[in-house]
């Protein structure tokens, strides 16, 4: 038996490329500032327009699940505001009186200036302004972000390298056994990353790595960051964002990395994941096998408990799913529900714009999603087109349709009476406080939340 | 005689050009008052003198701040507005960052059409998608594609194009190209000049939309004058207008968030034009009137009784309906009387403080002072010394302090989160009443809740002062949770600024900064 859908199908809807785009799933490069927030007592100066900012928070995190900020600036982030005199006679006397108010009034161990469009465009000579207070010792960097440049993920990697390169510096010490540095979700815009970040360091922790973590609840600040040339490699959990930063650091600090493109969900999938990881590291096998012991018995006796109702249910559980997400989630999710519950994926649609040269190994991890089951992925960034492809090239059969979207996909639900769980970028339905759908914790978490929206007579 | 809107021009004059506004100031209420000089502008031709002209010499005295904090713009207002009507599609020449608040406007855009009793739907901006290549060789070709594909994809009423910091600073003409484009898939094409840049206050976003809407979708030449229809500028607010209104015998038009081509057409056959908040609709009303001949309701702003009374009988006038509104007005206050007082009691001894756009904080405070909630301070996001149109019962501050009594900590602020330590030094409150994102978080942090005005209609008429009373209960128990937040969760202040005492010190005296940072 195969649940395999014909990836030949007949591809009704155009697919532009570069094209207009009605209803986003990202921002623009200055919403990496949220990266920054995303270390601890890292503060965020937009040399921006007055609008920059108030957009980005939106899509990055008040309509990614309502997430919030943390610290300094997130929400009301210090901005240029730039005006028109700005623009016209240059914008730096705006930008230096900015800095040396924020170093005066906002607490943080390090400041990211971001330049939008405007000041891009103008041509200002931004890293002289910011040159001139690190010289004093204040610990502050900048980073070209022009909105024009691409995303917000094309932004995280030029802020994450001006950070390394500016505020990190040279090094050519000894390496620590052991230490990895763990590039992963990307702060806020991937919006379980907190408690992501949490489950993902405990599987390593458990396993027996020391961890470097550079964003998320458990960042011990800019302390990590000074930490990253130390490590004995990188380790990049992600799809495709990171592997620059990786590449990066391979050629700076002469650091192998090792790269797992999709997240672990579930006991099978996680297990496999240590493994790797632990082989890679050259650790000792002992304690991540006696701790795969330990959780695999957990999960087991959770989902030992869940066949029951999975089994036993009278009133008509979903059996098809599609898939719209970013990249990471969209993988993650897609493998996780065909491989270790048995839903049919009936489409998964990549909403994040990855660049052309990671497309082909992205799209190649849906053909093992697992024995028998593969599907071919859609790189699609514009959600009209989503619902195009949604309306006019996916069939679902029996039962209600399961929907692991956005926002946008709530008229298609709306419209076909699909049950919607919305799970990525933008997401104005659901409360994301310490949610997470991976690993061996986030996988039973993740079944619960499925399960709860489809329960009862509502 | 006031300063004729001129339909004939594509762009808007800024705010701060045309009516003085201002974005720092810090003092008495009653001072700003006299200072403004509300009576007196409207008098003189705007623009000379007043902020636009050359003379200084009724230039308000404006704070100006070294740090500034995220804000609105112009542009992300004419999302707000033009990109929530039902049937028309806005499209944004710019970067896709410009568009990433999109999601945000679609869930008001959701909660607008409950409220309104409208379909739901998705909003359909379009964004052109621009990258570094369209900066260097130019980008209207994508405009013209995406134009197309708009017509194409939604067949709209109409479209309209949006320009960005990034489009006006490469010098996109959108003018031009909505000219070409409208004459060649025969629908009207719109061009909105609201660059982020352009005006210190998002405000101006209001202008720029209304500006489009009544230079080129209100019908011209009205044949039909609909008797009983009375247009409302508003935003996503719950229709309690009809309720207000239907004893006067009049159907409401509600322009323009939630509406459609039909009804915007329609707004120069209505019998009258009136508001929520004389910062949003002054614009569009008096751009109605000058050019359309459809009145605007001069009149205070429906608050409070003495603000809801003046209101409805300013309405009634027009439409000779004199006699039936005391009858209204006088079983209304019987009715509301022994909640009101009920609400009062419960109320006493009790703070209050608004964070909020300038006229809708006039609205606001009045509804506070009914419910005998004490305000010793508020913080006002712009003030405009006098509104376009400058009816002689619009001056909605003096309006409030004459009812009401002065306010000591009057504050002109574009959402400065940072100043919130120590304006709450100086003023001590139980709530704050915000609209406008970054503010209310930071209050939080001080152990205040805030009252997030999200559906603006809640304070509207008589039983708004009720329905706020009512809500105002769930906030203030609220502050429990609040209490736990200040307790456990450290400010992200330097210690330095936790040390002073004036919100205001960096704008009066940014030298300082150079005795901090060496």
């Amino acid at each position: 038996m195969s649940n395999t859908i014909d990836p030949h199908k007949l591809k009704l809807v155009k697919r532009p490329k570069n094209g207009s785009i009605t209803n986003p799933y990202y921002g623009c490069t200055v919403g990496a500032a949220y990266s920054v927030l995303g270390i601890k007592g890292g503060v965020s100066i937009a040399n921006c327009g007055p609008g920059c900012m108030y957009k980005q928070f939106f899509m990055m995190s008040f309509d990614n699940g309502f997430q919030g900020a943390y610290g300094a600036g997130a929400g009301n982030m210090p901005s240029a505001n730039v005006q028109e005199n700005d623009v016209v006679f240059g914008g730096l006397k705006t930008l230096d009186n900015l800095i040396k108010s924020s170093l005066a009034v906002l607490k943080g161990d390090l400041y990211v200036v971001l330049t939008g469009c405007s000041g891009e465009l103008i041509g200002d000579d931004v890293p002289s302004v910011v040159k001139k207070y690190r010289d004093k010792g204040y610990p502050i960097v900048c980073a070209d972000t022009g909105g024009f440049k691409g995303t917000n993920l094309t932004g995280h990697e030029i802020v994450v390298k001006s950070i390394i390169d500016q505020y990190v510096g040279d090094y050519d010490g000894e390496k620590t056994p052991g230490l990895v540095n763990l590039w992963f979700e990307t702060p806020y815009y991937d919006q379980n990353w907190r408690g992501d970040y949490e489950e993902l360091v405990r599987i390593l922790r458990g396993a027996g790595l020391k961890v470097n973590i550079l964003f998320g609840p458990e960042n011990e600040g800019v302390k990590a960051w000074k930490k990253i040339p130390k490590a004995q490699f990188n380790l990049v959990v992600s799809s495709w964002v990171g592997l620059e930063t990786a590449e990066h650091l391979k050629e700076k600090y002469n650091q192998p990395y090792l790269h797992i493109p999709v997240i672990p969900i579930g006991e099978e999938a996680t297990s496999e994941f240590i493994r790797k990881v632990v082989d890679y590291a050259g650790i000792d096998k002992k304690k991540s096998e006696k701790f795969i012991k330990k959780e695999a018995e957990l999960y087991y006796y959770y989902i030992e408990h869940f066949a029951e109702f999975f089994s036993e249910y009278w009133f008509g559980l979903p059996s098809e799913y599609a898939v719209v997400a970013n990249s990471n989630y969209a993988i993650a999710y897609t493998k996780f529900l065909a491989d270790q519950i048995g839903l049919i994926p009936k489409k998964t649609i990549i909403t994040d714009n990855p660049p052309e040269r990671y497309r082909n190994a992205i799209s190649e991890e849906y053909k093992h999603l697992s024995d028998g089951v593969s599907i071919e992925p859609d790189f699609v960034e514009d959600g009209y087109t989503v619902q195009q492809i949604l309306e006019k090239e996916v069939t679902f059969g029996h039962g209600v349709p399961l929907i692991i979207g956005t926002t946008w996909e709530i008229d298609y639900a709306r419209e076909h009476g699909a049950l919607l769980l919305e799970s990525s970028s933008p997401t104005t339905e659901s409360l994301v406080v310490n949610k997470s759908y991976i690993g061996y914790k986030g996988a039973l978490s993740f079944i619960e939340h499925i399960y709860s929206a489809t329960v009862g007579g509502k | 005689m006031v300063k004729k809107i001129n339909l004939d021009m594509s762009t808007v004059e800024n705010r701060e050009m045309r009516l003085g506004t201002i974005i720092g100031w810090d003092g008495k209420a009653s001072q700003l008052i006299e200072e403004s000089d509300y009576e007196g502008r409207s008098e003189k031709k705007l623009g000379h003198g007043c902020g636009g002209g050359k003379g200084n010499s009724c230039r308000l005295c404006e704070l100006k701040s070294p740090l500034n904090q995220q804000t609105m713009c112009a542009n992300a207002i004419v999302e707000c507005q033009i990109g929530n009507i039902e049937d028309c599609i806005l499209i944004q020449h710019a970067p896709i960052g410009c568009s990433a608040d999109n999601p945000w406007f679609n869930l008001a855009f959701h909660m607008g059409l409950v409220r309104r009793h409208k379909k739901l739907q998705n909003l359909k901006i379009m964004s052109t998608n621009l990258t570094e290549k369209d900066m260097v060789f130019g980008a209207s070709d994508k405009l013209r594609r995406t134009i197309r594909e708009a017509k194409e994809r939604f067949n709209p009423k109409a479209i309209f194009v949006s320009m960005a910091c990034s489009t006006a600073i490469i010098g996109e003409d959108i003018d031009s190209i909505a000219e070409e484009m409208e004459a060649e898939i025969g629908i009207t094409v719109v061009p909105l000049h609201c660059e982020g840049f352009r005006s210190k206050h998002w405000s101006t976003g209001f202008d720029i939309s209304q500006h489009g809407v009544a230079r080129q979708i209100v019908k011209r030449n009205p044949e039909n004058i609909q008797k009983d229809l009375i247009n409302i500028v508003a935003l996503w607010g719950t229709d309690y207008f009809t309720d207000l209104l239907k004893p006067l015998g009049l159907r409401v038009n509600y322009m323009i968030d939630c509406s459609n081509y039909k009804e915007l057409h329609q707004a120069s056959e209505a019998v009258a034009t009136t508001t929520f908040c004389h910062t949003l609709g002054s614009y569009l009303a008096t751009s109605l009137e000058q050019h359309f001949g459809v009145p605007q309701i001069d009149a205070p702003q429906p608050y409070g009784l003495a603000g809801t009374d003046a209101w409805l009988r300013a309405i009634a006038k027009v439409v000779g309906k004199e006699k039936e509104v005391e009858d209204y007005i006088e079983s209304e206050h019987k009715r509301i009387a022994p909640k009101i007082a009920e609400l009062r009691e419960f109320y006493k001894g009790v703070k209050g403080f608004i964070m909020t756009g300038s006229a809708y904080a006039h609205g606001l405070l009045s509804v506070l002072k009914e419910l005998g909630i004490e305000v010793d301070g508020s913080i006002v996001f712009h003030h405009d010394p006098v509104y376009d149109g400058a009816g002689k019962h619009q001056d909605s501050l003096k309006e409030f302090v004459n009812n009401y009594g002065d306010i000591k900590h009057y504050s002109v602020s574009k959402t400065q989160a940072f100043q919130l330590t120590q304006i709450f030094k100086r003023v001590k409150t139980d709530f704050v009443v915000i609209r406008h994102q970054g503010l209310a978080p930071e209050a939080a942090k001080l152990g205040i809740p805030a009252l997030a005005m999200g559906d603006e209609h809640i304070p509207v008429g008589y039983d708004g002062i009720i329905r706020t009373g009512e809500m105002l209960k769930g906030i203030l128990a609220r502050k429990k949770f609040n209490q736990v937040l200040s307790r456990h969760v450290n400010l992200v202040y330097s210690d330095w600024w936790l040390k002073q005492e004036d919100p205001f010190l960096l704008a009066k005296n940014p030298e300082i900064l150079d005795t901090v940072i060496k």
